[in-house]
């Protein structure tokens, strides 16, 4: 018995010591800059999206994707002390494009912190638009090889979302382009999204958030506002769909996961 | 494959079976394999932690050994985060040194030092292999009802109880990179950090029949990458007949269950997305006692499972050992 209790003893002992071993709270001293990587992982309702590849949505369409691209903007992250950090507009425009793969923004030079939420820009404001081409920057060319551009009146495309699509009523294999974006300077379709990072993304000089977003494609037709492709497939200046087209796609965007690191790995 | 292990391991405990029927009526001079209990081994294996497989049962409580065992684990788990992301088939080797001590009259020591060959496909049929030493763990318990040493088989039921507990210690290494995307986080030689045991492991015999029942939990702390696998909970229950065939000869089927809890991981204090989860096995498996030579077999099938958030599943476990008593 004398035997039994020394060994509980010594049990709690052990466990008191090893239970306190490890809470002391994370990257207690980030400093100085660093970077913010932003994976857009495009999909459609819980499907990885590939490209050619077809999906029924609940208007009992179905669409085969060719093309998604889109432009992101003017990225503000927020801290956990509510401090608003705005990237700098000169270099806050990103073409996005499943084709080339290129579904990753890179943000440099963030002030070292614990970010919580982000907030960005679905295609190009109007004072960015209204600096005239001069203005621009890179984004105007990047915008015209990547076909995000009618022509400079006309403006940006904020998405350009391509494919084919069958219905009970076209039976056929038929085009659809879905291209929203401002009329020029006549309707402002630039929509903001605020995510919630539901955790939070440490930066630092040595440590790169990757912050894995996935964006539901299948909302753009098929979001809070339905769109049919039956009745229309080929969308691009319409003053009544494409500011519900551009409330859609705003809201296609939601944080999976962030994962903390130097930014080497997911 | 592992449907031709169980058959295997069927028809061999049937054979075995009928043929023990005719017992000796002289029970064997000596119980060379007098119970089969387990021990040890959570969780090195699948590199350890994440989803650390146990497995199972040790040899000869009274004995002291060393021996070699091989773990063989097959999981598969989703390369990425949506319900059409394809599969990745991992699978998980270990070959394990282990011994068991006892240091006076109650105390065992047990001690485990595994070696590591993993590799995992993915879905553009690139593959990576990992090798190494895994974690070693050193694990003390106190024996507080233990069994004559010896004895003929007893009339009375004879109990064990034995609590304990240990140390694993990172000398298995654990790479940030091998955190691929969403895949098992566990593909890992070790955890990279200290972790630490507390085990009980009950078991009764009477007559050749015996029954063996362990629980472990695993306290698993942060390593040095600011990464933290979440703490493991271990149970099993095994039910065992021993034959004597011979002299020399002993024959033991085993069947029982097994199950683990892990917690969610954490990475800088944050918890992992898609970690963490449970999983029951069903387990079959055979002992051959020759002489001071224990071969050992066993196999694992999952019964159900929810692992990371249905981002990974177990397939299998196999393992075989042999030790030698000294």
């Amino acid at each position: 018995m004398k035997s039994l209790y020394k060994l509980s003893t010594l049990l709690f002992l052990f466990v008191s010591v090893t239970s306190c071993s490890d809470d002391d709270s994370p990257g207690d001293n980030l400093t100085g800059e660093g970077r913010v990587i932003i994976e857009f992982d495009n999909s459609v309702a819980g499907d990885d999206l590939i490209l050619g590849s077809s999906y029924t949505n609940s208007q009992a369409e179905t669409l085969t994707i060719n093309r998604l691209n889109y432009i992101v903007s003017n990225f503000r992250l927020t801290d956990t002390q509510g401090n608003v950090f705005t990237y700098p507009k000169e270099y806050g425009y990103f073409i996005t494009s499943e084709e080339t793969g290129n579904t990753e923004v890179v943000l440099m030079n963030i002030p070292a912190g614990r970010y919580t939420a982000m907030t960005f820009g679905i295609g190009v404001d109007q004072e960015k638009y209204l600096l005239g081409a001069e203005g621009q920057g890179d984004l105007l060319t990047e915008a015209e090889s990547t076909d995000m551009m009618w022509s400079w009146q006309a403006g940006y495309k904020f998405l350009n979302f391509e494919g084919t699509f069958t219905s009970s009523t076209v039976p056929e294999n038929t085009y659809f382009q879905i291209h929203m974006g401002s009329h020029g300077s006549s309707l402002d379709n630039y929509k903001e999204t605020t995510l919630s990072l539901g955790t939070e993304a440490l930066v630092s000089d040595e440590m790169t958030p990757i912050i894995h977003l996935v964006v539901n494609a299948g909302n753009i037709l098929d979001g809070d506002n339905k769109i049919s492709l039956a009745e229309q497939a080929v969308i691009m200046v319409s003053e009544e769909k494409s500011p519900k087209i551009a409330e859609n796609t705003a809201n296609m965007f939601s944080v999976d996961h962030v994962h903390n690191g130097d930014g080497s790995s997911h | 494959m592992k449907t031709y292990i169980i058959t295997a391991l069927l028809i061999i405990m049937g054979i075995y079976v009928m043929q023990a029927s005719e017992m000796p009526a002289r029970p064997c001079y000596r119980t060379i394999s007098s119970s089969l209990m387990e021990f040890d081994d959570f969780c090195d294996v699948c590199g350890c932690s994440g989803n650390g497989g146990s497995m199972g049962f040790g040899t000869g409580l009274n004995n002291n050994f060393i021996g070699l065992r091989y773990i063989g684990q097959r999981y598969r788990s989703r390369d990425g985060i949506f319900s059409n992301s394809p599969w990745i088939d991992e699978n998980f080797n270990t070959i394990q040194l282990w011994t068991q001590i006892p240091v006076g009259r109650r105390l065992i020591i047990n001690a485990v030092m595994p070696y590591q060959f993993h590799s995992r496909e993915f879905a553009d049929d690139t593959k990576q292999h990992i090798n190494g030493l895994g974690d070693a763990t050193v694990l003390g318990f106190y024996q507080i009802l233990k069994q004559t040493p010896d004895s003929i088989i007893s009339i009375k039921p004879q109990h064990t109880l034995q609590l304990g507990g240990g140390v694993k210690m990172p000398t298995g290494r654990f790479e940030e990179e091998n955190l691929e995307g969403s895949v098992n986080p566990s593909f890992q030689l070790g955890t990279g950090s200290w972790d630490y045991v507390l085990g009980a492991n009950y078991g009764v015999t009477h007559r050749n029949w015996g029954l063996s029942a362990m629980v472990n939990y695993t306290i698993k702390t942060k390593n040095d990458k600011e990464y933290r696998f979440g703490n493991q909970f271990n149970y099993a229950l095994n039910v065992y007949k021993t034959y004597y065939l011979g002299t020399n000869f002993a024959l033991t089927p085993q069947a029982g269950i097994g199950g683990e809890h892990f917690e969610k991981n954490k990475e800088f204090g944050f918890e992992v997305h898609d970690t963490g989860g449970n999983a029951l096995f069903s387990r079959l498996g055979v002992e051959v006692n020759y002489r001071q030579y224990a071969l050992g077999l066993s196999s694992m099938l999952p019964v159900a499972q929810d692992l990371n958030n249905g981002k990974v599943e177990v397939k299998s476990r196999f393992s075989v050992y042999l030790n030698i008593n000294i």
